[in-house]
């Protein structure tokens, strides 16, 4: 039995509200309140549920966007949650995060090259422009664009590429954990299918492990190897895929799974 | 829940039945830098009573543009509708004087939009913003309004009505807000109901009960809908009809049955197998490659023949006219029906 | 080069803000060239050819000690371009760092914003008067006091627009990459304040010029020896009866140029709207 590549256990990602005027009560949301779980090197991990379950804040939380309030999350068993900036940093490498607004996750105002150069230089991945663009040629083609486009800016690109160029930014690290919070949701159905067919195959083919944050079980079920269903902070079900999708055990679950409207085509389900 | 229910009522278009809402030929253009680049190209799709017709399609194909025209919200000067008509109960819609229009507009014709949150003014409670609705078309008392107001919100079930009637909108939840939506749209008894997208900012389990209560309140009022969606999912369980729209035109247009069960148009083929369904394991994909041509870009012949498995030089060069595929189920496209292999 | 785009779509179809631009650049050339177009000396007295009318060889007339007035006012043209683009560079990077600073690390940023509050509650003349007169007059002084007191706004501005950056996604995925603070407010935050700092400069240019003429003539501003607009009219005010040019022509210079600056920072903000909403992130 090989050690998780991740291991989180009793996950707590708490936030104050401030109070209403100078005395008023001062309420806490507790956007996570107790996740615990496991990801295997080279596995999918889905966590779905609908907006407000704290989905999100666990991918944010790892990757130190927000501030846990209690809990431990162990990377090949080094708690990393309580790590300072600059402890941490070697670890971002590991650990890389593709976000769900195409238009807003890259800075418009610099051009690609700069945008996939940044986190080379950073790591130390290189130590010229020369050896940087070698490498971010590679990955671009590898994400099926142009090496061409490096020198664009964000602007000129459709939702579809600049995720592309979002995947090509995480993946040149080679980093071996890769959270997707919500990759796909802001695409067109199309554009979706392409993206998510290229997620697919660069997890096949580099073996990174993913935590695959999304709210469409759809997407869920085509990406997975395993199923945690979230609800109002907690994990209600978790499990392997088929497991999840065909015996659901939680009503939760099996509520959600049932609202989902399908497609007949001819008289058999789609 | 299953879609076959769905589609057996089918508006038969007699040589003399108009029906509710027709809109034929409708052309559309935006004006950007000083040139008109053409949005919507000549689409054209009717809605009777107690029906609903869904318009499914991605960004770009025009969807929004052609409710909004139906409305009557295309203001300004940077869109406009070039060219086709509008008729609604027999009115044409395009040649008629403002006064009459806001005459119908929330009265006889009603809109849901996708975010309630910007549709619903903050700073007024949601009582007050329905009776404002009522009292603009009808002549009632402001208790009449009221007691109206509290039916409407039983009947789209929000809990405790006469309570949130003096609630503010950023005290109820999404799924309560575009019932909110609803109930106001519903106020003046309209003929026809337009729904932006009305459920995608919302939950799966919320979206669920909005849909049903849009199709309980059909049944039980006879209005007309038009449910516009990128979802083929909600549509197939919800409308009688499909219209299938890409880049302007409209690629496909059936029954719903008729529609699901042979689907003709190569791009709304591509459509379907590019949704990753909830039932079944499928190892990749069957994505439509390329992207939608942005506004700008200059097409000859038909719009999808880029991205399409099928194209030939006779899709690069000539715009497909509308053909019947089958009685009832007509679609643009020089190769309909055909399979690539 | 995005500043060239940006100032050419800035004045395209604008009549006004383009005349303005075209006469601040000609104060400009006459600052940098003002010895070799200036007639006379600006400071050569002759008490016997004082208070003459305009015509030739004084176009603009001369003053109470019988200075050229057209030279004093090409001359003049120097410290207009001096001060204001010192007391820009004073306020911006003052008033640009606080802010930036302030909104980037929050509890900072809670103590210095409140420390520039106080100080914007102070009326801006006010403000410059008390500082003024702690300081002897010269040019670097009054440029440092006007600089200071516009570097108040600039902070405000620039902290809600930090603030704004802040949270947005870029910012996020370059901390997941590792970036560190100096490379965010350097790479990702400092270009995209570029525009707003742009037009800021335009304003604070403009108002500087006027806050230096009310303090010259308040006799508080420059030194009287150094030919400004603001002196000019400073000390040829007696003289409004008998001499009326002297202060028309001085006065007109400051009304133009600051009404050009006006207009010019004008067009500067507008074309920071929604067109060029892809070009710096939402600001």
């Amino acid at each position: 039995m090989s050690e998780p590549l991740l291991r989180i256990s009793d996950l707590k990602t708490h936030f104050q509200t401030k109070g209403a005027g100078l005395f008023g009560e001062k309420k806490v949301i507790k956007a996570v309140d107790g996740v615990s779980f496991d990801i295997a090197p080279g596995e999918v991990l889905s966590l779905v549920g609908e907006s407000g379950c704290g989905k999100s804040t666990v991918g944010r939380t790892l990757t130190h966007l927000e501030k846990a309030t209690s809990g431990t999350a162990q990377f090949e068993g080094q708690d990393f949650l309580a790590m300072a900036p600059a402890e941490f940093r070697p670890l971002r490498r590991e650990i890389q995060m593709i976000f769900q607004d195409p238009f807003a996750s890259l800075n418009p105002r610099l051009k690609i090259e700069q945008t996939l150069g940044e986190p080379l230089f950073i790591h130390g991945l290189c130590k010229t422009w020369d050896e940087a663009r070698i490498m971010i040629a590679a990955i671009l083609e590898t994400v099926g664009m142009d090496p061409i486009v490096m020198t664009r800016h964000p602007h000129e690109f459709s939702g579809g590429q600049r995720q592309r160029i979002g995947i090509a930014r995480v993946m040149i690290l080679k980093p071996k954990l890769v959270i997707a919070d919500e990759a796909v949701s802001a695409l067109d159905v199309s554009i979706q299918a392409q993206v998510l067919n290229l997620i697919k195959k660069l997890q096949r083919d580099s073996g990174v492990s993913m935590l695959f944050i999304s709210h469409d079980l759809g997407v869920v079920r085509h990406i997975s190897d395993r199923v945690a269903v979230m609800f109002e902070g907690r994990i209600v079900e978790i499990g392997d895929k088929h497991q999840i999708f065909e015996t659901p055990q939680h009503a939760y679950t099996r509520k959600l799974l049932g609202s989902i409207p399908r497609v007949t085509i001819g008289r058999e389900v789609a | 829940m299953t879609a076959s229910t769905r589609g057996s009522k089918t508006t038969l278009r007699g040589s003399d039945h108009m029906a509710l809402l027709e809109v034929e030929n409708l052309e559309i253009a935006v004006s950007a830098r000083g040139k008109l680049l053409p949005v919507v190209q000549g689409i054209s799709f009717s809605v009777d009573d107690n029906e609903t017709l869904g318009i499914v399609g991605e960004s770009g194909c025009g969807k929004s543009l052609t409710s909004l025209a139906i409305m009557g919200l295309l203001g300004g000067t940077t869109v406009r509708i070039t060219g086709g008509s509008i008729r609604f109960d027999g009115m044409d819609l395009l040649t008629l004087p403002e006064k009459d229009r806001r005459a119908i507009m929330g009265n006889r014709m009603a809109m849901i939009f996708q975010e309630p949150m910007t549709s619903l003014n903050p700073v007024y409670r949601i009582g007050d913003q329905i009776i404002e609705n009522l009292r603009q078309h009808q002549s009632i008392s402001n208790s009449a309004a009221r007691d109206r107001v509290v039916e409407l919100l039983t009947l789209v079930r929000i809990p405790s009505p006469s309570e949130r009637i003096d609630s503010f909108p950023h005290q109820m939840s999404g799924g309560q807000r575009q019932r909110v939506m609803i109930a106001m749209a519903l106020s003046c008894d309209p003929k026809l109901l337009i729904a932006d997208e009305p459920t995608t900012a919302l939950d799966v389990t919320v979206q669920k009960e909005v849909l049903d209560l849009m199709a309980d309140l059909q049944k039980r009022m006879g209005t007309a809908i038009v449910l516009i969606s990128h979802d083929l999912g909600v549509i197939a369980e919800t409308c009688d009809k499909v219209a299938v729209m890409y880049r302007g035109r409209m690629a496909e247009a059936a029954s719903t049955a008729d529609l699901f069960a042979e689907l003709a148009h190569p791009y709304t083929r591509g459509l379907l197998n590019s949704i990753p369904v909830v039932d079944r394991d499928v190892e990749w994909l069957e994505a439509i490659p390329g992207r939608v041509p942005t506004l700008e870009e200059n097409l000859t012949g038909c719009a999808f023949h880029p991205r399409c498995a099928l194209a030939t030089e006779l899709c690069a060069s000539n715009v497909p006219a509308t053909t019947e595929f089958k009685p009832g189920h007509s679609v643009q496209c020089h190769f309909a029906g055909k399979v690539a292999s | 080069m995005n500043a060239m785009n940006f100032l050419r779509n800035a004045f395209a179809g604008r009549k006004l803000a383009t005349a303005g631009f075209i006469w601040l650049c000609l104060i400009a050339l006459a600052a940098i060239i003002a010895p070799l177009i200036a007639p006379f000396d600006p400071l050569e007295i002759d008490p016997v050819g004082r208070l003459a009318e305009p015509g030739w060889p004084n176009l603009f007339g001369t003053d109470h000690f019988g200075r050229d007035t057209f030279s004093r006012a090409i001359y003049g043209a120097r410290m207009t371009v001096i001060i204001g683009m010192g007391s820009v560079i004073v306020a911006l990077v003052a008033g640009g760092a606080i802010g930036m600073l302030s909104a980037y690390f929050t509890r900072l940023g809670h103590f210095l914003m409140r420390g520039v509050d106080v100080l914007m509650a102070f009326p801006a003349l006010l403000m410059a008067l008390v500082l003024i007169t702690l300081l002897e007059r010269s040019v670097f002084n009054t440029i440092l006091v006007i600089g200071i007191v516009y570097a108040t706004t600039t902070a405000r501005i620039l902290y809600g627009m930090t603030l704004k950056l802040k949270g947005e996604v870029f910012v996020d995925a370059a901390i997941c990459s590792g970036a560190g603070h100096t490379s965010i407010l350097i790479r990702h935050i400092l270009p995209n304040l570029v525009s707003p700092l742009l037009v800021q400069a335009s304003f604070i240019f403009a108002f500087a010029q006027l806050q230096a003429a009310a303090l010259d003539f308040l006799g508080l501003g420059l030194p009287p020896e150094v030919p400004s607009w603001g002196n000019m009219l400073s000390e040829e005010r007696i003289y409004i009866t008998r001499a009326p040019w002297l202060l028309i022509y001085p006065g007109m210079l400051i009304v133009l140029s600051v009404f050009s600056m006006n207009l010019v920072g004008d067009a500067l903000r507008d074309s920071i709207d929604p067109r060029f909403k892809d070009d710096i992130a939402g600001v």
